[in-house]
């Protein structure tokens, strides 16, 4: 029912030939792209097989056992405010308890707290129609009062869904001080309740992808309830509609989860979550190594790969749309020249970094964000930008620099990135540039590399920042790409772009939002903003001593099917 | 005696308030904002505004220099700027635990230490010696963070003999929870054992030359008697003193066993406030710790003290 719900918004909205699916391609996988046992041996190839069905059934009912989960987290970095948080550790605690009004669903986004959606003509106006029966944590009924409320709250938060809710003035509320500014509220008449169940949202511009960005994959979108406070935490306030109760929380060690009885997907066959925090891969890596613990939230090629040989773990590799860019000064610096920038993109080796620091688990990419996991990707937009240093050097010599360049490259110290500004410095050597490393903590780089000030300004000429998985790539380009935006370190503004971004939201057929995204690829592939050498797939995993642990492509851990074996 | 712990005492909250006054000096020129530090670069600019004046970092610095003030002599210390809970609630767990570990540390380190230092001392210069003093320098050069790694690998891993972390579930009984720390404390034990035994023997020959042993022995003192009566009270004055130091550290300064473990102490507690600039939580560790080295030291000069008529006299007089 549900399905023929979805089905339907598909008809109206998507007009049968543009599907969810083809929407984001393979871009999420739940179950996985993969689940295959990473051991040697004559039997590999049964244990890959025996493993990938054990996770795609998903249903494991009817033989509950019982028992509890212990997952091996990244701690959360703040308070665990569903709207403020932007780390994945917070990401994972809310999602255990607070769910969205779409969820993950196969390689897709699928129903969730709301059954189906769909849109008027030009997407401009959205119905949810919302799931009976739900219950929140402490036995009330979930309305769409609860939605409505929870829109508002994001809008006054400021960010709005990345611009697309509507805001005006709010007199109610003087800004605090310091701003200038007034403080906004959700405009009136953009989101209302026509029933207790269903929610009408009207957007000021059309926007194709608004489910998206009501999904478990914009994370900040979870739904709470109508008395949930501006600024509250999910340890303050822990009443959410997901499969598990927060039972206690401390920020420093862990958190643990109970089922909750009521849950509208069923019982869990498990009693319980024993959510772990950690401050580092590597002891996390330890701990599943050794046992002490059962799953493992995330874990990258470099230092996870003792888990890859580990014949009584399962890794789930989930394609997604992570990724790097090595974004480019266009407002001052030595690389305002598109030649220098060139010069530089084809200086890179992809294969190599590639099979390097991911033995080969990553997808080439062509310095745009349309990337091919998704449905609307225009292979022929743009041909893949090859190495070529004797062409680097030429265009260098061309741009003024006929004895090379020398540049810092900042870079952040996260997962591989230190790594692949050794691999870029070494590489870009060849192509006539004699760059200086510099990486700075995660706690220092954004603030004083990356965006200086709000919305970005000051950012360093050269550097490399890193995206995690969207669904589609809409906030990369509203907030990376587009004239303005928020995440823009290039400074990067094109008329052109603008436009075709704009075309490309408001593309529901998958005909259209395709020639939209070929005008996207050729014009970042041709100005290179950012160099964009790959994207890479999410890695996580379990004992097989589990079954029905789910993986999202942005790094969630879903428990709400798991089971002993 | 008294007279000298009260101006030890006195000389403690001197240092504690210059100890305060220099870390909200340090943590308020550091140019990063903790609004955006904490909240992260991606939230809305509104929300930063309602942050900073939420938490008074709009405030003159005197205004909120005189609040750390207030707190730390209130034992209000607000709440914490990254979590929103109080401060004391997220210090107070971590405290216990890196007692806990540092306890343990301490208890395997200080006998065999104390024993191999005098071992060493009595067959100076021979091969017991030599192996003793080797022993305990290559130790001691390893940073407790890389035999921490070798140790919950081999043991924790492969062997599966102990747990590979150190995170140990609410409700453990005491004698399981050593499952969890005999590692990290082993890593510790390994660290610190060289430094302790030296500093022994040391004091231990330093004792067996002087005149009152030579004198004891010629009276018809048994060894046993002579050293247990006359050396090791004499020898463990300076090993008294670089333990207290040791505890302080093993408090304060373990961060690398506590990653490598997962263990969350006071450690790890100074290195998240400082790198997400949640000031009152890194104010009030950081003082914690220096309290925690004072009261060591202290207690290590009045155990001295105890032990030696003479130091208590000086002590008396001073």
């Amino acid at each position: 029912m549900e399905h023929m719900g979805n089905e339907a918004s598909q008809g109206l909205h998507l007009r049968g030939q543009f599907t969810r699916r083809q929407i984001v391609g393979a871009s999420i996988a739940i179950p996985a792209v993969g689940v295959f046992l990473a051991a040697c041996g004559d039997d590999k190839a049964d244990d890959k097989a025996d493993d990938k069905a054990d996770t795609k059934t998903t249903g494991v009912s009817g033989d509950s056992k019982g028992g509890t989960l212990r997952l091996a987290t990244t701690k959360p970095a703040g308070p665990l405010d569903p709207i403020a948080m932007d780390d994945l550790g917070s990401y994972n605690v809310i999602a255990q308890t607070f769910e969205y009004l779409a969820g993950a669903e196969g390689d897709d986004i699928g129903p969730s707290l709301a059954t189906e959606w769909t849109a008027n003509a030009d997407s401009s106006e959205w119905t949810f129609k919302l799931r009976e029966g739900v219950k929140w944590h402490d036995g009330t009924d979930f309305t769409a009062d609860d939605v409505v409320a929870t829109l508002e709250r994001i809008a006054s938060a400021g960010d709005g869904l990345g611009g697309s809710l509507p805001t005006e003035d709010d007199p109610d509320a003087p800004p605090p001080e310091g701003d200038a500014s007034p403080a906004q509220r959700l405009a009136a008449g953009t989101v209302t309740a026509t029933d207790g169940l269903t929610v009408v949202i009207k957007l000021g511009a059309s926007n194709a992808s608004l489910p998206y960005l009501l999904c478990i994959y914009n994370p900040q979108s979870a739904i709470t309830p109508k008395a949930f406070a501006a600024g509250s935490t999910l340890d303050g306030s822990p009443n959410g509609t997901g499969p598990w109760k927060l039972d206690s929380y401390d920020p420093t060690t862990g958190a643990k989860f109970v089922r909750h009885d009521a849950w509208w997907g069923g019982k869990t066959p498990l009693d319980g979550i024993d959510m772990q925090f950690f401050a580092d891969l590597g002891s996390q890596v330890t701990a599943m190594s050794g046992g002490a613990v059962d799953a493992i939230q995330q874990f990258s090629v470099v230092g996870g790969d003792a888990l890859l040989s580990d014949t009584n773990f399962n890794t789930v590799e989930v394609q997604s749309a992570t990724h790097r860019q090595i974004w480019f000064g266009f407002d001052e610096g030595q690389f305002t020249d598109q030649k220098v920038r060139e010069a530089f993109a084809l200086s890179i080796d992809r294969q190599e970094l590639i099979d390097t620091l991911f033995s080969g688990r990553a997808t080439i990419a062509n310095d745009h964000v349309i990337f091919d996991l998704y449905a609307f990707h225009d292979e022929g937009a743009v041909t893949q930008r090859e190495r070529d240093t004797t062409k680097a050097k030429q265009l260098l010599a061309d741009a003024g620099f006929p004895d090379g360049l020398k540049a810092t490259l900042n870079a952040v110290d996260v997962q591989e990135i230190p790594q692949l500004a050794e691999l870029l410095q070494s590489q870009a050597k060849e192509g006539g540039f004699d760059l200086t490393l510099n990486i700075e903590s995660l706690d220092t780089f954004y603030g004083t590399q990356w965006c200086v000030s709000y919305p970005c300004a000051g950012s360093a000429e050269l550097g490399i920042v890193d995206y995690g998985h969207r669904p589609t790539p809409d906030v990369y380009l509203l907030k990376a790409f587009k004239s303005g935006g928020d995440w823009n370190s290039s400074q990067y503004s094109s008329a052109e772009l603008d436009a075709a971004i704009t075309e490309y939201q408001a593309s529901a057929e998958l005909d259209k939002r395709k020639a939209a995204a070929g005008k996207i690829e050729k014009i970042m592939w041709t100005d290179i903003p950012a160099a964009i050498p790959y994207r890479y797939n999410n890695l996580g995993g379990f004992s097989k001593t589990f079954t029905g642990v789910q993986f999202t492509a942005l790094g969630h851990t879903l428990l709400g099917k798991a089971a002993k074996a | 005696m008294l007279r000298y712990i009260s101006r030890r005492v006195l000389l403690s909250l001197v240092t504690l308030w210059l100890l305060a006054t220099i870390v909200f000096l340090i943590t308020n020129v550091i140019p990063t904002d903790p609004a955006r530090a904490i909240l992260g670069n991606t939230a809305p600019e509104a929300s930063v505004i309602r942050f900073r004046t939420q938490f008074g970092l709009t405030d003159p610095l005197i205004r909120q220099y005189g609040r750390l003030l207030k707190g730390l002599v209130t034992f209000d210390f607000g709440l914490s700027w990254g979590t929103k809970r109080e401060v004391w609630s997220l210090i107070e767990q971590p405290l216990f635990r890196s007692a806990k570990l540092a306890a343990l540390a301490m208890a395997i380190t200080t006998p065999l230490s104390i024993f191999a230092g005098l071992i060493a001392a009595k067959f100076r210069d021979r091969r017991l010696d030599r192996g003793i003093v080797l022993v305990g320098l290559a130790t001691s050069s390893i940073p407790e963070f890389v035999t921490g790694a070798l140790l919950a690998v081999v043991f924790g891993v492969n062997l599966h003999w102990f747990k590979p972390v150190a995170t140990i579930p609410p409700g453990t009984p005491p004698l399981e929870q050593l499952q969890y720390l005999i590692l990290p404390a082993t890593a510790m034990t390994i660290a610190y054992f060289g430094y302790i035994a030296r500093m022994m023997r040391a004091g231990t020959i330093r004792a067996l030359d002087s005149d009152y042993v030579r004198t004891a022995a010629m009276k018809g003192m048994s060894s046993s008697q002579v050293m247990t009566r006359h050396v090791l009270r004499n020898a463990i004055a300076p090993t008294i003193t670089v333990m207290s130091v040791q505890v302080g550290y093993l408090f304060g300064g373990i961060v690398g066993v506590e990653l490598v473990y997962n263990y969350p102490g006071i450690s790890q507690v100074v290195l998240n406030a400082a790198k997400k600039k949640d000031l009152p939580v890194l104010q009030v560790a950081v003082l914690i710790v220096a309290l925690i080295y004072m009261v060591a030291t202290l207690l290590a000069d009045i155990i001295i003290a105890w032990l030696n008529p003479r130091a208590r006299l000086e002590l008396g007089q001073s």
